[in-house]
């Protein structure tokens, strides 16, 4: 390799095809300066290779490293991290042509290619995504290619096509190796992309961050049910519990992080579904009341929501076992009930005086609950995504004045209700509904169908969950977001552009859920293809899971696959010599058992001739093969093998049996 | 057909004993329209052969002994003036026959060898300007001398290609020259001997040659013979592409004159000697002539299956 | 240990691929492993594993699986750039020590194309060749002459890295192939020796060679022939291009002899190639005379190949 320094043309062209390729979905993430960096060692190497430029010197790329390193602390604020390093290894990526001098610089330039689409891969892993790195990935081989011509060859078109070639015949082997290779845990910790601007729930809630979720359409999670999908006012799916509140916001209580699970008793039917979850940045889990699932998915936490270790920042697939008519803490009072019943010291007196009144009218606290829920039911409370501002005392403003507002608004101010009455209450938050996708059987929960709502305990029955957006539109927890809002017009009003406003269009509509579909299987099949989903299938394919057996169907499939590609590349049946010569061969070796042996440069019609007079015994039946030869060999006759096969045969049979000389 | 083919043969071999297998290279050679080089001594029957060749296969025949002042005139012809007419009229020359033996071909000049071999090449000659055609059929059997003597010119590299085989006759065995020296002198048989085929049967025979079968297993054979004489390091230079196209043509005709209507190595074998001996040298040995033992190591090396 | 299983390997070596003037190569004949380049890309791959690994990325494994599986697919490309590959020796001309030794090597094609095809003597730098398809390619690989005699090159390293340069498949090949190596030719004194027997006396004065002494007659002109020489009368007589040949009266015969001469036998040999090459530049007949072989006097190119390849070959055959 070191013996053949310069760089062919067609190298060069498709390495600078390969970094635009390479780059372009870093784009999304790259500060923009890297645009131009590109550009402008792209144009200086291609001058380079005009001999109009010069390899720039010490000083010049000392000096462009330092201003790269600068650039990124400007753009990123630090040096590590995985954005920074990113940024690093493009830059490097880029900066590397202009130091391209042999081939072997052509090849750290094309590896460290590799190693970028590997990177973009981090920030981004959709179908298209994965789909598109096949671009890059093969504009790279065919450098590869490239650089190994003689220099002879000039026309870009030939590499593209072997190094296709190759990607497409790698194929086989790749899924083979995708589904067989083992999946093991992360080895070490490693930074994440930080800037994937995730949206979803926080530990803290005021109105306006729910106001502010329902103007996203992102995917929070999808959810398949083994059996019947339950209906859509029954999927609250639980994230997380706020029992702190502070007259503005609710925030989850430090009690609520006790990793002990509270005492719960299954009754009635269980449901069982998977979760695909989208990588949120936190540490909950979504699951339905109460959920169950295996040890090592999560913790149930204090408040019967499931926490992980570390932060969900990659697709997620759990496991749930749901039991919506179990107990809970029925039995006994909880340990941690007084963080139930906190409230701020002062403001809101009129809700406080109501409270009271109620409290006073009911001592029952269903009947308590039920008045309150009738209250907002039958007052003209309006369910809307745009309420007015509200002042100091947020809950006295919004239950006697506003009466405008949406899900945080009418659980927060039930909570605070209850609690002033005595009634140990939380609001609960996570999402409601979510979509059915008929062709696949589940439901996909965006982030608009972020939901609050309230449960409260009593005792002897333990907590209970009410909805009191319920009373108000019951048609955002029965059909969803769309129709609470539809007399508003504020679903997704700043995105136009986005699909599922269109959602009357049947056919466009059609396209969108196949789409998701199609997204669903992605993510389920191969970016969860992890760990236990690998161990799954497995399992479902052979049974048992024994390595050694799916270590020899793992080899065994290879070497067909690798055989039946050699057959294809090499075809050997196009070189094996015709029936015609290979029963000659035959005839050759019988003969030489009895020491008549065909010179090279002998023909077989004065070959015969000398065996015949050497054998004449058996003349009769070597003339007899040598002119059938003749006949199909020279004279154009009907190749037949059999005929040949014959001759040979009745040959055999007349001369006296000899093994061998 | 073929039967009268052998009847030549039979009637050739009455009057040139002992010589059958240089006989039927001759009468290969003829079908498949080449030009034919005799090397030899002088009184070995280069001139019987040729003429008996001529009298079986009814050709006009006619010798042209080459000398060092034959100059190429002698050979076309000329154009003479007339005086009765006033104008200029062309004597055709010796060349103007069916059979023209060109004797001893390296006494002539150069210039002499040219025009003869040029004749042979276009089938056509120029002379002032016109051009004539020569009779169909046309061959040309040229002898020269082994032992180059002064005063002669050996034919070059690139007119030897243009005959189709080279062959010498060699001294006949005993009983061969016992026969000759008992019976009656050769040339007086001559004149007796009857052409056996017409123009048309000799047009037919020649058209049917290049129908003989040559499969595709046999054309391997000979694209290795030509192959080896190009890659092996024993030979000076490679056959021309001209040689195996002669190579395929005299084998083609060698086949129909074994009654068979398709090519069998053996064929090849049989002529290649003479096809191939006078285009080939050995890189060992750039001045001398002959790939005798060049053509000995093909047959003996070269794959025949 | 490399020296003592030198012998070993070429032993081997010789069986599995016997020396023979053409060579197909086969599966018999490559070898196939990967290159320093393949080595590097693994551990790329390892890495990128790794990172697949650590962040549990799917389509990082899946990349990785990807290049690992064009790793494997190469294998089978670059066996396949090598196999049915056809080398057939091509003649090469003599040398004197002290040249290049040119040996010519024809690579054909029978089928498919073979692209950056390297071939020559490691450690020099190996000629890199395509071959088209049914085509044929031939590649001037040189080797300094340094002994008189036949020169017989070592095996001869085929080699191929193309599509990816990942691997390297090669093979090992003798294609017979022998260059004859006349001695360096020393210029010096010459001792003439005057001949081999006495029935040459009586013959005395000789015409031999090409001089200007005696008008000896007309022969055909050749390319090179001296313009003056031309007999222009005959040319225009239509006669062609003869030329006036006049021979040089030398005498008597020159003869070059070996034992005549001083110093060790290679200086000897050395000598009298000078003259062999001096005496025919001349024009000039002479006689070669070595311990037990004696070349007559003539003159000519052949003649002068004739006796250096006596020189060449000196004290080889006993």
């Amino acid at each position: 390799m070191s013996s053949l320094p310069g760089i062919p043309r067609i190298a060069l062209t498709w390495l600078l095809v390969a970094q635009v390729l390479v780059i372009v979905p870093h784009l999304v993430h790259l500060p923009l300066w890297m645009i131009a960096l590109w550009l402008g060692a792209a144009g200086w190497r291609v001058q380079i290779f005009r001999m109009r430029a010069r390899y720039p010197n010490g000083w010049a790329k000392g000096g462009l490293v330092l201003l790269v390193l600068a650039g990124i602390l400007l753009s990123r604020g630090t040096l590590v991290g995985l954005d920074a390093a990113s940024v690093l290894l493009i830059a490097t990526f880029t900066l590397k042509l202009l130091e391209m001098r042999t081939r072997r610089d052509a090849l750290v330039l094309i590896f460290l290619g590799f190693f970028c689409v590997v990177t973009a891969y981090l920030f981004e892993d959709g179908i298209l995504a994965a789909l598109y790195s096949l671009l890059p990935v093969t504009a790279l081989l065919t450098a590869l290619v490239g650089l190994q011509h003689s220099g002879f060859a000039e026309r870009p078109w030939p590499p593209l096509r072997l190094a296709g070639g190759l990607v497409l015949q790698a194929i086989p082997l790749m899924l083979l190796l995708f589904v067989f290779f083992p999946r093991m845990g992360p080895l070490w910790s490693l930074p994440m992309p930080s800037d994937k601007g995730v949206t979803g729930l926080s530990d803290s809630m005021e109105p306006a961050d729910i106001a502010e979720l329902s103007r996203s359409s992102a995917l929070a999670f999808r959810a398949s049910f083994e059996g019947e999908v339950p209906a859509r006012g029954q999927l609250y799916w639980r994230a997380l519990t706020l029992e702190r509140f502070d007259g503005r916001r609710w925030s989850q209580s430090s009690y609520a992080d006790v990793p002990v699970a509270p005492q719960w008793s299954k009754a009635g039917e269980s449901l069982d579904y998977s979760i695909i979850m989208q990588p949120s940045g936190k540490r909950w889990l979504y699951v339905l009341d109460v959920g169950e699932m295996a040890q090592d998915s999560g913790r149930m936490m204090n408040d019967f929501r499931w926490q992980r270790l570390r932060p969900v920042d990659r697709p997620l697939l759990y496991q749930v076992r749901s039991w919506p008519e179990a107990a809970r803490e029925a039995s006994a009072e909880p340990p941690g009930l007084r963080q139930a019943l906190q409230l701020p010291e002062q403001g809101d007196p009129r809700s406080h005086a109501w409270a009271a009144e109620l409290k006073a009218k009911y001592p029952q606290s269903d009947a308590l609950v039920a008045a309150v829920l009738q209250h907002f039911n039958r007052e003209p409370y309006v369910y809307t995504l745009r309420p007015q501002p509200l002042g100091r005392d947020s809950i006295d403003e919004f239950l006697f004045d506003t009466r405008r507002g949406f899900c945080a608004h009418y659980a927060g101010a039930m909570t605070f209700v209850l609690r002033a009455a005595g009634i140990p209450a939380r609001v609960v938050a996570g999402y409601q509904g979510g979509e059915l996708n008929p062709n696949g059987n589940y439901i996909q929960v965006r982030q608009f169908d972020a939901h609050a709502w309230v449960e409260y305990w009593q005792p002897g029955r333990g907590w209970r969950s009410i909805d009191p957006t319920f009373q108000v539109a019951p048609e955002r927890i029965e059909q969803g977001l769309e129709e609470a809002l539809s007399a508003e017009d504020g679903f997704l009003d700043d995105q136009p552009f986005s699909p599922l406003r269109y959602r009357e269009l049947a056919w466009l509509n059609q396209l969108r859920m196949s789409w998701e579909n199609l997204n669903y299987g992605w993510q389920r099949w191969v970016l969860g293809y992890q760990g236990e989903q690998q161990l799954k299938l497995l399992q479902n394919w052979f049974g048992s899971l024994d390595w050694q057996r799916l270590a020899i169907a793992l080899v065994g499939t290879g070497a067909l696959v690798i055989g039946l590609l050699a057959l294809w590349l090499l075809k050997p049946w196009q070189q094996r010599p015709d029936p015609q010569r290979q029963a000659f061969r035959k005839f050759e070796r019988l003969l030489a058992r009895h020491d008549v042996r065909r010179e090279a440069g002998e023909g077989a019609r004065s070959f015969a001739l000398r065996a015949a007079r050497q054998l004449p015994e058996q003349a009769e039946q070597i003339e007899t093969f040598a002119r059938c030869f003749e006949q199909q060999r020279y004279a154009g006759g009907p190749a037949s093998r059999d005929a040949l096969r014959q001759a040979l045969s009745d040959l055999r049979r007349a001369l006296p049996w000899r093994l061998s000389r | 057909m073929r039967t009268k083919l052998d009847a030549c043969l039979d009637s050739v071999n009455q009057v040139l004993l002992g010589k059958e297998a240089q006989v039927r290279l001759a009468l290969t050679c003829l079908l498949a329209r080449g030009h034919l080089l005799i090397e030899d001594l002088p009184g070995m029957g280069k001139t019987t052969l040729s003429h008996a060749l001529a009298r079986v296969l009814g050709l006009s025949f006619q010798r042209i002994q080459f000398t060092s002042d034959l100059l190429p005139g002698d050979i076309l012809g000329t154009s003479v003036f007339d005086k009765d007419s006033g104008q200029f009229v062309f004597h055709p020359g010796p060349i103007f026959a069916e059979l023209v033996l060109a004797d001893e071909i390296n006494r002539a000049t150069p210039k002499s060898q040219s025009a003869l071999l040029e004749a042979m090449e276009e089938g056509q000659v120029t002379i002032e300007g016109a051009t004539r055609p020569l009779p169909e059929p046309f061959f040309v059997i040229a002898t020269q001398n082994p032992v180059s003597s002064g005063g002669t010119f050996a034919l070059p590299e690139s007119q030897l290609d243009r005959f189709l085989m080279r062959l010498s006759l060699g001294y006949p065995a005993q009983a061969a020259e016992r026969a000759l020296l008992l019976g009656d002198a050769r040339r007086d048989l001559l004149p007796r001997m009857e052409s056996i085929l017409d123009h048309a049967e000799l047009a037919r025979l020649q058209a049917q040659v290049p129908k003989v079968r040559a499969s595709d297993a046999l054309i391997d054979y000979v694209l290795r013979l030509v192959e080896a004489t190009r890659s092996q390091p024993q030979f000076a230079w490679g056959l021309s592409p001209r040689a195996s196209l002669a190579l395929l043509a005299a084998a083609r005709a060698w086949a129909l004159l074994a009654e068979r209507d398709y090519v069998i190595p053996e064929d090849v074998q049989a002529v290649l000697p003479s096809v191939v001996g006078h285009r080939l040298r050995e890189r060992a040995d750039p001045t001398g002539h002959g790939g005798g033992s060049l053509v000995q190591w093909l047959l003996r090396e070269v794959p025949a299956l | 240990m490399r020296a003592a299983l030198k012998p070993l390997w070429r032993r081997w070596l010789a069986r599995r691929i016997p020396p023979a003037a053409s060579v197909r190569l086969n599966q018999r004949r490559i070898f196939i492993l990967p290159s320093r380049v393949g080595a590097v890309f693994a551990v790329a791959l390892l890495l990128m594993l790794l990172v697949g690994i650590n962040y549990q990325n799917s389509l990082a494994y899946g990349l990785t699986f990807l290049l690992v599986s064009v790793f494997v697919v190469t294998i089978l490309h670059t066996y396949r750039n090598l196999a049915g590959l056809v080398l057939k020796a091509g003649g090469g001309g003599a040398v004197f020590v002290g040249e290049q030794a040119r040996f010519r090597v024809r690579l054909e094609s029978p089928e498919r194309e073979h692209q950056a095809v390297a071939l020559g003597w490691p450690p020099s730098e190996l000629v890199v060749r395509d071959v088209p398809r049914q085509g044929q390619t031939e590649v001037d690989l040189s080797q300094p002459a340094v002994r008189r005699g036949w020169l017989r090159p070592e095996r001869l390293r085929v080699e191929s890295r193309f599509p990816l340069g990942l691997l390297v498949a090669w093979s090992w090949v003798d294609l017979d192939q022998a260059v004859l190596v006349y001695p360096r030719p020393l210029e010096g004194e010459l001792p003439l020796s005057a001949g081999l027997g006495e029935e040459e006396e009586e013959e005395g004065m000789r015409a031999r060679g090409q001089g200007a002494d005696d008008f000896q007659g007309l022969r055909e002109y050749q390319p090179g022939d001296s313009k003056r020489r031309l007999d222009w009368k005959a040319y225009s007589r239509g006669q062609g291009l003869l030329v006036k040949d006049f021979a040089m009266l030398s005498g008597r015969d020159l003869w070059l002899d070996f034992d005549s001469l001083g110093g060790d036998s290679e200086m000897r040999l050395s000598l009298l190639c000078y003259w062999v090459l001096q005496f025919t530049e001349r024009q000039q007949a002479f006689g070669l005379q070595l311990p037990g072989q004696v070349i007559a006097p003539d003159y000519g190119e052949g003649h002068r190949d004739v006796c250096l390849r006596a020189l060449a070959l000196f004290g080889a055959r006993a």
